[in-house]
């Protein structure tokens, strides 16, 4: 759906996206992660026709038309971060305004109009007054608004900032279920815990640069095999623990990571069978476990570790 | 026929403020008030002792009076309404969806031009009864009135082009409200300014200096007055020989068709406003943008 090849911004001697290339097939949700300055937004604007790219080249739906061209327009459907809305403007009214700019006709935008706003949960607040609205409305009005033409890829520049808990509920539901639909979305976003249960594949930018992405459970298990060559696995043991370090240390494909008072972490290159083995043969060796777990991956910890620990 | 997105929204957004009304109030006050002093000096005159004691003759002075005075208020308010309307999406953040529509940076625009053009037509429409007074008992012809609304709608549009343009190249309000001032004393100062040059070097005659007023509004009101009152030509035979102006500015001022060579060239500046307008809000077309900083959170 999405093909970005050597994109690169600079403004003046800052590169904002340094060659990036990217390639997001049709039906995903794909998740935009990274630092502030990153490049997230910049990537996003010049995708949307907003800003002009120094170099490289953008494929929508498989053209090659230029950016910013009505072609373009048509199939991108863009919710920016902060957006405004009109005083003395309805609900319905500011439907009608954004059909109106794609040329759709009167009796085409009301009938898409009345399905959007139920998607969006808003067909109560069809004569309401736009700045009426909470913040959270806003933000799923501006969702159905960017679906009104039906675009063939819709993108969200952090879609939940500055929502309240219940909702980023609301919205992260909407998502899923356009997700279900077979749009394909890309949404960028500081809120990882969130993104990691709805998207479907994830990018990492840091200083420009893509850091790494591709499917969301490739990369988890990416995360899981790649702590000190092998699985984080924790073993809390009450007596005994000169002696299971000492096993530890010269058990194949374990590396011992660090020894706490009650609690040893090892990093084992292994199935889960052959932890299984292992575990038994603590028990065996007369080391008192009280218990063991497998740390899971994360995208937060996979995000410290590609960006050397910046915030998202 | 389609009517533009922007001037239907804008007209549905302004209608249903109070500003409206009270800029309509505000402007026929303004008339009125022009009026009624008009009155007042030509019902003194016609009493004076050289005075004719007909005051019905010269109640025909009340269209330029009154006329001068709306183009004035025109003039003065288009840029305002104009020169906020981008750089108020701007800074509503409204903007950047608008430019990911399928609308063209030119329709923007000229919806935005348009749209101002519209309401600045609401006042002058309302001003009509006041006006038509000098043409009932002063005995201008309706003629007169319909091209005094076309002059008045170029002026409006020129003006707009103006607003317009410094609002595509400001990112807030009240600076695009002050540059579009600034290049409307420019253009009208540069237009002098061949003339000026011709003094200062020394030369005896206008030359061709004079077709450098072509872009002035200014001029071209003054020489539509001109005609409409008295039937002659401000910039004329009578008042300049062969000998003090160049081939093409006698020749305009032989036929008598300054006024309208100048309309024409005043609407060629009024496309090229929208046209460099269109050409900055196009992000295509902008050189580099500048460095995205930390943005206005929205409450």
């Amino acid at each position: 759906m999405l093909k970005i090849n050597d994109l690169t911004k600079n403004y003046g001697s800052f590169t904002a996206v340094n060659h990036l290339s990217l390639h997001i097939p049709e039906g995903e949700l794909f998740g935009f992660v990274g630092p502030n300055g990153a490049g997230k937004t910049t990537t996003i604007r010049i995708v949307c026709g907003l800003l002009k790219a120094s170099g490289g080249t953008v494929e929508i739906g498989g053209s090659k038309a230029a950016l910013g061209t009505k072609e373009m327009k048509r199939m991108i459907g863009y919710v920016p971060d902060f957006f405004g809305v009109y005083d003395n403007l309805k609900v319905k009214e500011y439907m009608d305004l954004y059909g109106s700019m794609y040329s759709m006709n009167s009796k085409e935008i009301a009938k898409l109009s009345d399905d959007l706003l139920e998607l969006v949960n808003l067909t109560d607040k069809k004569e309401f007054y736009v700045d009426t609205l909470s913040r959270g409305m806003k933000q799923r009005l501006c969702v159905a608004r960017a679906l009104l033409h039906n675009p063939r890829l819709l993108i969200l520049d952090e879609p939940n900032s500055g929502l309240d808990p219940r909702a980023r509920v609301e919205m992260k539901e909407l998502l899923k279920n356009l997700h279900s639909m077979g749009k394909t979305i890309i949404i960028s976003s500081h809120i990882l815990s969130e993104l990691s249960e709805m998207c479907s594949s994830i990018g990492i930018m840091d200083h420009g640069k893509l850091v790494t992405a591709g499917n969301m459970d490739t990369i988890m298990q990416g995360i899981m095999g790649d702590v000190s060559g092998g699985k984080k696995i924790h073993i809390r043991i009450s007596a005994g623990m000169e002696a299971a370090v000492r096993m530890m240390k010269e058990y194949p494909n374990v590396v011992v990571e660090s020894v706490r008072e009650n609690e040893l972490i090892i990093g084992y290159q292994a199935t889960d069978e052959e932890i299984s083995a292992l575990i038994g043969r603590l028990i065996q060796s007369q080391v008192v476990l009280t218990g063991f777990y497998q740390e899971e991956g994360n995208l937060e910890s996979l995000f410290m570790q590609l960006t050397g620990g910046e915030e998202a | 026929m389609r009517i533009n997105p922007i001037v239907k929204k804008d007209l549905q957004v302004s209608a249903r403020s109070m500003r409206l009304a009270w800029g309509l109030f505000g402007y026929e006050a303004i008339l009125a008030i022009a009026f009624l002093l008009a009155m007042m000096v030509i019902r003194e005159e016609s009493r004076s002792l050289y005075g004719s004691g007909n005051i019905y003759n010269s109640m025909v002075y009340l269209f330029p009076v009154i006329g001068i005075s709306q183009l004035c208020i025109i003039a003065l308010i288009t840029p305002i309404i104009t020169a906020s309307s981008i750089s108020g999406e701007k800074e509503r953040q409204t903007f950047d969806v608008m430019l990911t529509t399928a609308m063209s940076p030119f329709s923007i625009v000229f919806g935005k031009v348009t749209s101002a053009v519209v309401r600045i037509m609401f006042y002058v429409l309302g001003s009509l009864p006041i006006m038509a007074l000098s043409f009932i008992v002063g005995g201008l012809g309706w003629s007169t009135l319909f091209l005094y609304l076309l002059t008045v709608l170029l002026l409006a549009v020129f003006s707009g082009s103006i607003g317009i343009f410094c609002s595509s190249i400001c990112r807030k309000s009240i600076t695009a409200v002050i540059l579009s001032f600034v290049f409307y004393f420019v253009v009208y100062g540069m237009t002098f300014l061949p003339l000026l040059l011709r003094f200062i070097l020394g030369y005896n005659d206008a030359g061709e200096s004079l077709l450098a007023l072509l872009w002035n509004p200014g001029a071209f009101f003054e020489e539509y007055f001109m005609i409409t009152m008295t039937g002659e030509s401000l910039i004329s035979t009578e008042m300049l020989r062969k000998d003090d102006v160049g081939a093409i500015t006698y020749w305009f001022m032989e036929r008598n068709i300054w006024v309208y060579v100048s309309a024409g060239c005043i609407l060629v500046l009024t496309i090229l406003f929208m046209l460099m307008a269109a050409w900055k809000v196009n992000p295509m077309h902008s050189s580099g943008g500048r460095k995205p900083g930390k943005k206005k959170k929205e409450n």
